[in-house]
């Protein structure tokens, strides 16, 4: 050990050289540098033309480390030190070339992790980014087509109720797939907006799941007859009825794997079953799986098909966003579930996934809804008009829902297009409801609604009042129910749920 | 007349500043990374016009984050400065403006050339939001590997320097 140290630093070389202080060599003990005596030592590299201002500055003694002087064949690493004395300057030069070159490798390795760790870094915010700025967009962009496609829904519904030719009814079928289509599509988009912007929330509340596989069966043996597969549906009846959980992004999963299924399947069947993997005292834990013959998954996309518009980069042609699966895991993910997704050896894909719910001992019973859409069928004519203010700045809308309402020949109605307009309406008219955009120009539905309830007289202060938004967040809707708004409707909807959102108001 | 100027070219670690002294002075870029350790040190003479030349030593400094830590001797005498920056990296920006303060008090009268290397990497208007947000005075935007702007930002300094003489 010694003795390599001993190698390595004894033959380091120090060269001592003596120049005037116009770089004239005095003398040089030439020990490793071709340095003669007469020479000018400016002649020797480039290096040495700071002499004059170490000359001139006060310090008689002045060190460089690490300088490269190639020198004719030779390439030297050296410590130079001038010592400026009265007549003379001393130049020692220690040659350090190899002790340098075992350093260049450690700066080397260092320098190349911090820039290449530093250059992931932005790469990855600069990925972030564009994500953010790519689901912005395009909830945007879902927000803004809101608008027409309800227009379009209530005039097909419209149109659906005048006489029709056989050809025209067809064709006014084919018009409401395509809408309804259409929707889901708007609504994958938004929700994988909403979850990935974090402002989708889970609820628990209490429902009834046997009605939600029965309502899957009747929907999916429809589905699947149309398209000649068979559909196998299988339920454990040790299911509790009941159960706290969220019903509508359960439905949303559930929809999506089997839409999924039977839209790869072109042969065969697709199944689905619910089956009881434990029950104890208030909680029960089950397994869902869908299972279909379909056309299969290559294994190497396995992965990929979970991720977000996977579709469009891929290139590959079917109907729908193919948002499908991406919305199940991130809905799974946030019931603290996870979608598993298995391979058959010979044909077709298995879909599973696990959750727990709690159930009640005592469930609710809730019958509200089924007596909510028997009412609307009773109310029909010779009953007295109401009086409804419409308030819409977009002409189409505003079009569109003045027709619902007329057709049902059930109310008198006013327009109005701004805040302003509002006010003298209210003050000179008897209204029995309020039908409001939310996000009006000038004054917004909120600021009005909240004006309104302010008012000094009671039978204005109290009319009404339902909110229509394209927008889907909770938190616009809370405000708008905090401001006073009765209720609030998402665009866009169905003539029917318009009504029926009416008829409830006003009873 | 022939007169000599010591150049010193610093910056953080991979800036570019041995490429944009390799492309001023031979012409040539490598895409290759050969960290440099102490300091290299070339000679280049620069026509300034018929009659006036200019001797360009160029100190060709080890890159560093800290620009407290240089070693004072590099800077002794130094006739001009270019701090050098790379676009495409904002640590060896963002402290730019402490430094070039600290490099003034050291070296208070020389002129001194800030510039923005490896543009080739970034489009041109991100360059210049990022460059107004930090408020960095940037003499030149530059490409070593392009040869943007190389040789007329050493020219601007062996002008400034012969004309302040
Ligand atoms: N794209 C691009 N790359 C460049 C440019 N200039 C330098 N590089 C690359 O950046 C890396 C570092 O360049 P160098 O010139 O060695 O950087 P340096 O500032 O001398 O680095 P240190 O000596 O460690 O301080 C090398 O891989 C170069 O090829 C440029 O203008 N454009
Ligand atoms: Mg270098």
């Amino acid at each position: 050990m010694l003795e390599q140290y001993q190698k390595q630093y004894r033959n380091n070389k120090r060269q001592f050289v003596l120049i005037n202080k116009e770089g004239t060599v005095i003398e040089s003990d030439q020990q490793f540098l071709a340095i003669e005596a007469g020479t000018s030592i400016y002649d020797i590299h480039p290096f040495f033309e700071c002499l004059p201002a170490i000359v001139d500055s006060d310090e008689k003694e002045i060190s460089f480390f690490c300088v490269h002087l190639p020198i004719e064949e030779n390439f030297f690493v050296v410590d130079i030190k001038f010592l400026v004395k009265k007549e003379h300057v001393l130049l020692i030069i220690d040659d350090f070339t190899e002790h340098y070159h075992s350093y260049q490798n450690v700066a080397q390795t260092r320098n190349e992790s911090v820039i290449k760790s530093e250059l992931t870094i932005i790469k990855n915010r600069e990925l972030e980014e564009r994500e953010r700025f790519k689901n912005n967009f395009i909830q945007n962009f879902s927000h803004e087509l809101r608008n027409p496609l309800t227009s379009i829904m209530a005039i097909v519904a419209i149109l659906g109720d005048t006489a029709l030719t056989d050809e025209q009814t067809k064709m006014l079928d084919f018009l409401k797939e395509s809408n309804t289509n259409l929707r889901l599509m708007l609504e994958d988009t938004l929700s994988i907006g909403m979850i990935d912007s974090g402002k989708l929330k889970i609820q628990a509340n209490e429902f009834d799941l046997h009605s939600l596989f029965k309502l899957m069966e009747f929907t999916y043996k429809a589905k699947a007859q149309k398209k000649g597969l068979q559909f196998l549906c299988r339920f454990d009846d040790k299911i509790p009825q009941y159960v706290i959980g969220d019903r509508l992004r359960l439905f949303q999963v559930i929809t999506n794997l089997l839409d999924n299924a039977i839209k790869y399947t072109h042969t065969g069947s697709v199944s689905f079953n619910v089956l009881l993997n434990l029950k104890r005292a208030n909680t029960v834990g089950l397994h869902f799986e869908v299972i279909d013959t379909g056309e299969g998954i290559a294994a190497e996309d396995k992965e990929q098909i979970f991720e977000g518009f996977n579709q469009i980069a891929t290139g590959k042609k079917t109907n729908g966003t193919g948002l499908g699966l991406t919305i199940v895991k991130k809905l799974l993910a946030l019931m603290g579930s996870k979608i598993v997704l298995q391979l058959h050896q010979d044909k077709g894909t298995t879909f599973y996934f696990d959750m727990l719910f709690k159930y009640p001992l005592f469930p609710e019973n809730d019958r509200s809804l089924q007596e909510n859409t028997k009412t609307i069928k009773s109310e029909s004519s010779n009953q007295p008009k109401y009086k409804i203010l419409l308030v819409e700045d977009d002409e189409h809308v505003q079009a569109t829902l003045f027709k619902m309402l007329l057709k049902t020949n059930r109310f008198q109605i006013n327009l109005a297009y701004d805040g302003a307009f509002v006010f003298q309406e209210v003050v000179n008219n008897n209204y029995d409801l309020i039908v409001m955009d939310v996000n009006l120009p000038n004054l917004n539905g909120i600021q009005i609604t909240k004006l309104i309830r302010d008012f000094p007289f009671k039978n204005i202060k109290k009319i009404p009042i339902i909110g229509l938004t394209a927008n889907v967040y909770k938190d616009q809707i809370n405000q708008c129910l905090k401001a006073g708004m009765q209720k609030v409707l998402t665009k866009p909807f169905e003539q029917e749920e318009f009504l029926k959102v009416i008829y409830k108001t006003l009873k | 007349m022939q007169s000599s100027k010591k150049i010193v070219v610093l910056g953080h670690f991979g800036v570019g500043k041995t490429s944009l002294i390799r492309r001023f002075v031979t012409d040539a870029f490598s895409d290759n990374y050969k960290v440099t350790i102490g300091v290299h040190i070339t000679k280049k003479t620069v026509e300034i016009s018929a009659e006036n030349n200019v001797s360009l030593i160029l100190w060709d400094l080890e890159g560093t984050d800290d620009i407290a830590s240089l070693r004072k001797s590099y800077l002794l005498g130094a006739h001009g400065i270019v701090f050098v920056f790379d676009v495409s990296r904002p640590s060896t920006f963002q402290d730019l403006n402490d430094n070039l303060a600290i490099i003034r008090s050291n070296l208070p009268y020389v002129p001194l050339m800030v510039v923005g290397n490896k543009a080739d990497l970034v489009e041109e208007h991100a360059l210049k939001n990022v460059i107004e947000a930090q408020e960095i005075a940037v003499d030149f935007i530059a490409s070593a590997k392009t040869g943007k702007a190389v040789n007329a930002l050493f020219l601007k300094l062996a002008t400034l320097l012969t004309t302040n003489a």
